[in-house]
């Protein structure tokens, strides 16, 4: 009995946020980015976007969309290594959980600055 | 002693290297300006150990205070009770809510090679421990049975770190951390005298990291303690390898762990490709002193579990393991959700 009731309370708890969550995600769904990681090797569609635009951009342009790039590179290879990708938070945001990330995951000072153009932009 | 007076020599040498590069360096960490957060994470974890249920609801906040340009105060705590059923009485009961400070320390980030850490720190003896700990981020919700070798008691050290990484070579990446740790006997605070390192080399073009950790003890028996890490994850697949092995005058084991999101598989993408299934594989070995951290028998364990990740930070998990040892088996499951939160304490926009 109090199994069954351990259960029931717990089944009910992660009903209850989930579906919190799903609707919340519902509501941001629309021009954010995706939530589960893209499979790792294959491009993903702001990958692809910023490809095709290249060819056609300015030099300036050209290189700021290469680091944008190599920041998604390095932030797969690094964060993920860990943990799942999380959304973009706002810059300042981000500024802070990088420097924290920089002292607990040693990612190196180049990983860190290309991973927060990437997640700030 | 040796190995102390030349942490010690190595420790000087690389302070006043760092005063002497951090003038030189041109970084600038200015571009945005970061904003203080509360952020952590939060689980409701429901443990049935061989048909004993224990519910495991736990908060972990942790601050983030940056400083400048270049330090950075961090502190993290965790607030948890363990509810288990009491003969006679139905549902089920708590204890006292367990509160302990994780760690309270001064980061400052002294060049792009080198962060100087003092105050209390998470020992850097592999990977669990620093990396993994958190519920939001471990792949299956129990503890591999060595987490405890080499971290000390309470998971911290007391003291003062030097750390960093660097690219050594175009192909690897290379990362370390050398610390020193002063014995304390505050409660909630304690730590053993201990001094160690960690060194790794990340090759990021094959997602392979591979590391050793080791440590000297400079109390009671003086002992040493070592080990081994190994994290995986193949370019062409969303699997992730972990393992470590660990040995000390306490205990040695090891544990592999392999999770897999079903992303590739061509059905349902919308749910599979939230969906992770992990494995893993652990044992534990009795040393010759034996620690109240470390289990009194030898022990093995199998554990296979199944993550569901709802949006971001937001994760199910459910996972079956059957335990092997001298004083009896037993199967164990857990079901956990688990939440991770960031809060920030000021405007966010860009500066």
């Amino acid at each position: 009995m109090a199994r069954r009731y351990t259960l029931v309370w717990t089944l009910g708890i992660m009903a209850a946020l989930t579906l919190s969550a799903m609707a919340q995600e519902h509501a941001n769904s629309a021009g954010s980015s995706s939530v589960a990681a893209p499979a790792p090797g294959a491009p993903t569609t702001r990958e692809a976007t910023h490809r095709s635009a290249m060819t056609t951009a300015a030099p300036d342009a050209v290189e700021e969309r290469v680091m944008r790039l190599e920041g998604e590179k390095r932030f797969r290879t690094n964060c993920g290594r860990c943990h799942q990708p999380p959304h973009k938070f706002p810059p300042r945001v981000m500024a802070a959980a990088i420097r924290h990330m920089r002292v607990r995951a040693m990612i190196t000072d180049e990983d860190m600055r290309l991973i927060l153009k990437y997640m700030t932009q | 002693m040796l190995c102390v007076r030349v942490l010690v020599l190595a420790a000087v040498l690389t302070t006043l290297s760092v005063c002497r590069a951090g003038a030189q360096s041109d970084s600038n960490y200015d571009d945005v300006k970061p904003v203080p957060l509360l952020t952590g994470s939060t689980g409701f974890i429901s443990n049935f150990t061989g048909g004993q249920p224990d519910l495991h609801p736990i908060i972990t906040p942790l601050v983030l205070v940056p400083l400048g340009g270049r330090w950075l105060f961090e502190t993290r705590a965790t607030f948890e009770t363990d509810m288990v059923q009491v003969p006679g009485r139905s549902g089920f009961h708590g204890g006292t809510v367990q509160k302990e400070v994780e760690y309270a320390e001064l980061d400052y980030i002294a060049n792009p090679y080198m962060t100087v850490t003092v105050g209390r720190f998470l020992t850097p003896f592999g990977i669990f421990n620093e990396r993994l700990y958190p519920v939001w981020i471990r792949n299956l919700q129990s503890d591999p049975l060595i987490l405890p070798i080499g971290i000390g008691p309470s998971n911290a050290s007391t003291g003062a770190m030097i750390r960093g990484g660097f690219k050594a070579h175009p192909k690897f990446n290379v990362n370390y951390a050398v610390y020193f740790s002063a014995l304390s006997t505050v409660s909630h605070l304690d730590s053993d005298r201990f001094a160690g390192g960690r060194a790794g080399i990340f090759i990021p073009s094959a997602r392979l990291e591979v590391g050793g950790s080791f440590q000297h003890g400079l109390q009671d028996a003086r002992s040493n303690a070592f080990g081994f890490h190994f994290l995986w994850q193949p370019p062409a697949l969303p699997l992730d390898v972990r393992s470590e092995y660990a040995r000390s005058i306490q205990g040695s084991g090891y544990w592999a762990e392999a999770a897999y999101r079903l992303s590739q598989i061509p059905l349902h993408q919308n749910e599979l490709r939230r969906t992770q299934v992990v494995a893993r594989m652990q044992q534990y070995f009795v040393g010759e002193n034996a620690a109240d951290a470390l289990r009194p028998t030898n022990t093995k364990v199998f554990e296979f579990g199944l993550n569901y990740y709802f949006m971001d930070g937001l994760k199910a998990s459910t996972n079956y393991g059957r335990q092997f040892s001298d004083a009896g088996n037993a199967n164990v499951w857990t079901m956990a959700l688990t939440y991770r939160f960031v809060i920030p304490l000021g405007q966010t926009g860009s500066e």
